[in-house]
């Protein structure tokens, strides 16, 4: 990425940002979930008031061949409305926690979205024709007196407006007594599993009054619980294999053919505890808060605290690569454990399949080359695991030229404060980008501030 | 929050602490171990009992922080802070089972935050306000935890609970006074109004004598127990609080004992505590005095004020 290199290096440009401008962010408006779909044409965001926005893709404009198509909204919908838990006198967010596509099959888009109790499947069809010429009905729908109908004439159908629908397909309800914080779609795409605390569920996507616990980490004694799961996602290929993430950095990887319930891991990957970097919250930092399986499935990414570790899935005891996204915040865990931002949840994702990747894994031997994760300061962070370069980029409307290359940043960790270079103590730890993702085909990215989403894509030359 | 410059100065001072690894055994460096290990031991505490949500808490958050708590604990265990007559609980403060109960009583949101394990708030430096068993055996004027007899002070737990709502809730505000850690059982602290485990001896020195006789009958009526001070998490409303402490070591709390069964006196007022003033009264002296050495937490009169309109009845 950064100066001279081969000419596969990304240089990244402002494309779109969408949101409100003001500094006073809306509880509501925070987004909580960014995700492509299959195609990579929708792109859908969750946010704090339960709200989906979906945005779409342009068609390429032939004429304008020097940028892709711009992303504007196709739908909003309400899915989640915020409950209350009567037995318990408490609230239960309308957050969305993630949203999930499933693969197209026909004319309408599915996606799951969940919040911490309750999954729902929406179905996004799109109507642009309505029948006309009824012989009953009068066009603004009043009914007609039969006894003036004098001719038979076939309804035809006309163009009409664009008109996005949303509507609710399946709840899955009532099955989480813990928070929610995974759903992933099986390769099958009949069944998807959805993860809390302490519980993986299993569900079909047609049946919605049962579903299977496939794992299962609550001790009988709730006193005694030390580890939570907190992430979950099937293999891409092997529809009987998933992982699961804790809180105590490790991540499980399961077989639903070895038994009906998965207590038992078919391996379980950790990585021993460095006793240099031993301290109070080595334990906190190094919860997982985000696992991703490449697109081959070969290997898998985990986001802790502190860094990105990519896992062989064939290794077990370490993971093979290692990517430090704010090592600067090692000596200041306990202001961030007083101010909890310690306990901030990044996530992490891989490249897209691009064509220009597609040649170059004749080369390589995974598809998944590039991992993008978010930090403080509306910084977010890029490693290539080919060259070894990582870059740090800033979100922000200061850098919205279109076309125009984004500067990389640096955070100076300690010592002379050079040019251009921002010190630790100076960074904003209120700007976090903890949603970002990353287009299925096309160097074009999305990633969530507070309340904006921002879309950068490549330099076309 | 770290912002411009807003936290530099508590940065710079925990950079000093935290920024090199420091292990117990270093010599000069086993100071700012130490003090590293307490500032988070209370961070932790804080983060704990003194949030509260209107929904659930993350369960993630709530098992790394227990899971912090647990270390320092077992570490201040292998130093041998603890006092050889607290017995370490086994278990952890129960936060976790408290809120996600999956059949809960609608009331227990009311009782928590739940309770905390005393021996957390034990390896607190707060050996100096804890009076010894035997000392208390000694002295005739101090209720033993009147809680644990049936017959004499045991409240009517209905009445108990929508009181202790709003008294913990005005317990909180003092809450935020005190730098030091507190524990949830700060709820307590009303039968704790009983306890005489707060009572260094010098309350004796401040007893009315009028009531000397109604002291010595209730002193047979509720013997000490000193094995009270096996402090496990079942008896966690016994626990000797540090908010109690503070609130009311050094005063003769034979004055609003509730003890029905003591003969007629000014205590006879039974479920009516004291007035206001008459707490005012005994703590004024005390006021310049700071309860322990590790507490120098000024009382806001005010506050106990406040405190003693919410247990008369709101």
């Amino acid at each position: 990425f950064l100066g001279a290199g081969g000419g596969n290096d990304i240089q990244w440009c402002f494309s779109q940002v969408k949101g409100a401008v003001d500094d006073d962010v809306a509880e509501a408006d925070i987004i909580s979930t960014v995700e492509f779909n299959h195609s990579g044409e929708l792109l859908a965001t969750g946010d704090k008031g339960g709200r989906v926005v979906i945005f779409q893709q342009e068609q390429e404009n032939k004429t304008q061949s020097h940028s892709r198509g711009e992303y504007n909204v196709y739908s909003t919908f309400q899915s989640h409305e915020p409950e209350f838990d009567y037995l318990k006198s408490l609230e239960i967010e309308e957050k969305i926690n993630k949203i999930r596509w499933l693969p197209q099959k026909n004319a309408a888009q599915f996606l799951l979205s969940t919040n911490d109790k309750t999954i729902k499947l929406w179905k996004i069809s799109e109507r642009d024709k309505r029948p006309e010429g009824y012989n009953l009905k009068e066009e603004d729908g009043r009914y007609r007196d039969p006894t003036t109908v004098t001719t038979l004439r076939v309804p035809v159908f006309r163009p009409m407006d664009l008109m996005v629908e949303a509507s609710p397909r399946r709840i899955f309800a009532n099955a989480h007594t813990y928070h929610i914080n995974s759903i992933s779609i099986n390769s099958d795409y009949e069944t998807y599993l959805s993860a809390d605390d302490l519980r993986i569920n299993l569900w079909h996507l047609e049946i919605t009054d049962r579903s299977f616990n496939i794992v299962d980490i609550k001790p009988a004694n709730m006193e005694e619980l030390t580890e939570v799961i907190t992430a979950a996602e099937f293999h891409p290929n092997s529809c009987s294999t998933f992982v699961y993430s804790s809180s105590k950095g490790t991540i499980r990887l399961c077989d639903m053919r070895a038994s009906a319930l998965c207590d038992r891991h078919s391996k379980l990957f950790e990585e021993p505890e460095d006793p240099s970097n031993r301290s109070f919250f080595s334990e906190i930092i190094s919860s997982i808060s985000d696992v991703k399986f490449s697109h081959s499935g070969r290997y898998m990414m985990t986001r802790d605290y502190l860094s990105v570790k990519i896992w062989d899935l064939n290794m077990e005891n370490r993971p093979v690569e290692t990517y430090q996204v704010h090592e600067y915040l090692r000596s200041k865990l306990c202001s961030l454990y007083e101010n909890d931002c310690i306990f901030d949840k990044f996530e992490c994702c891989w490249n897209g399949s691009d064509r220009q990747v597609e040649f170059l894994s004749l080369c390589t031997s995974d598809l998944s080359n590039i991992v993008m994760t978010g930090s403080y300061n509306n910084f977010f962070r890029m490693f290539d695991r080919n060259t070894k370069r990582d870059i740090t980029l800033e979100a922000s409307r200061e850098n919205n030229k279109p076309r125009t290359v984004l500067k990389p940043r640096k955070v100076c960790a300690s010592g002379k404060r050079k040019k251009d270079e921002i010190s630790v103590d100076s960074l904003d730890f209120n700007k976090k980008i903890l949603h970002t993702a990353w287009h299925p085909k096309e160097n074009i990215i999305a990633v969530a501030t507070t309340n904006n989403l921002y879309i950068f894509q490549d330099k076309m030359n | 929050m770290l912002g411009k410059g807003g936290k530099r100065k508590f940065d710079e001072h925990e950079d000093g602490l935290e920024g090199k690894v420091v292990s117990p055994t270093d010599g000069p460096s086993k100071v700012s171990y130490t003090l590293q290990r307490q500032t988070i031991f209370n961070i932790s505490l804080m983060k704990l009992y003194n949030h509260r949500p209107l929904t659930e808490p993350s369960l993630q958050k709530t098992v790394l922080i227990n899971n912090m708590l647990r270390r320092i604990q077992e570490e201040l265990k292998q130093e041998g802070s603890l006092r050889p007559m607290f017995v370490a609980a086994s278990q952890p403060a129960d936060p976790l089972s408290d809120n996600f109960r999956e059949a809960q009583p609608a009331f227990s949101h009311l009782a928590s935050p739940p309770l905390l394990p005393a021996d957390f708030v034990s390896t607190m430096p707060l050996e100096s306000c804890l009076t010894p068993a035997s000392l208390l055996e000694d002295d005739t004027f101090c209720t033993s935890p009147a809680v644990q007899h049936d017959g004499p002070t045991k409240p009517p737990p209905p009445a108990l609970q929508p009181v202790k709502d709003s008294f913990s809730s005005a317990l909180d505000e003092i809450e935020e006074l005190c730098p030091a850690p507190t524990s949830a059982e700060a709820v307590a602290a009303e039968s704790a109004a009983d306890d005489s485990k707060a009572q260094p001896s010098e309350s004796n020195i401040h007893k009315p004598e009028g009531l000397l006789e109604s002291r010595t009958a209730e002193s047979k009526l509720m013997d000490p127990l000193p094995g009270n001070f096996e402090i496990t998490a079942s008896t966690g409303f016994l626990t000797d609080l540090t908010l109690d402490d503070i609130l009311f070591a050094d005063i003769d709390t034979s004055m609003y004992d509730f003890d029905p069964c003591t003969s007629a006196t000014g205590a006879a007022s039974k479920m009516a505590p004291v007035s206001a003033d008459e707490l005012l009264k005994t703590l004024a002296p005390y006021s310049s005095q700071p309860v322990t050495p590790n507490q120098p937490f000024k009382m806001d009169l005010t506050e106990l004020d406040h405190i003693m309109e919410v247990l008369v009845g709101s």
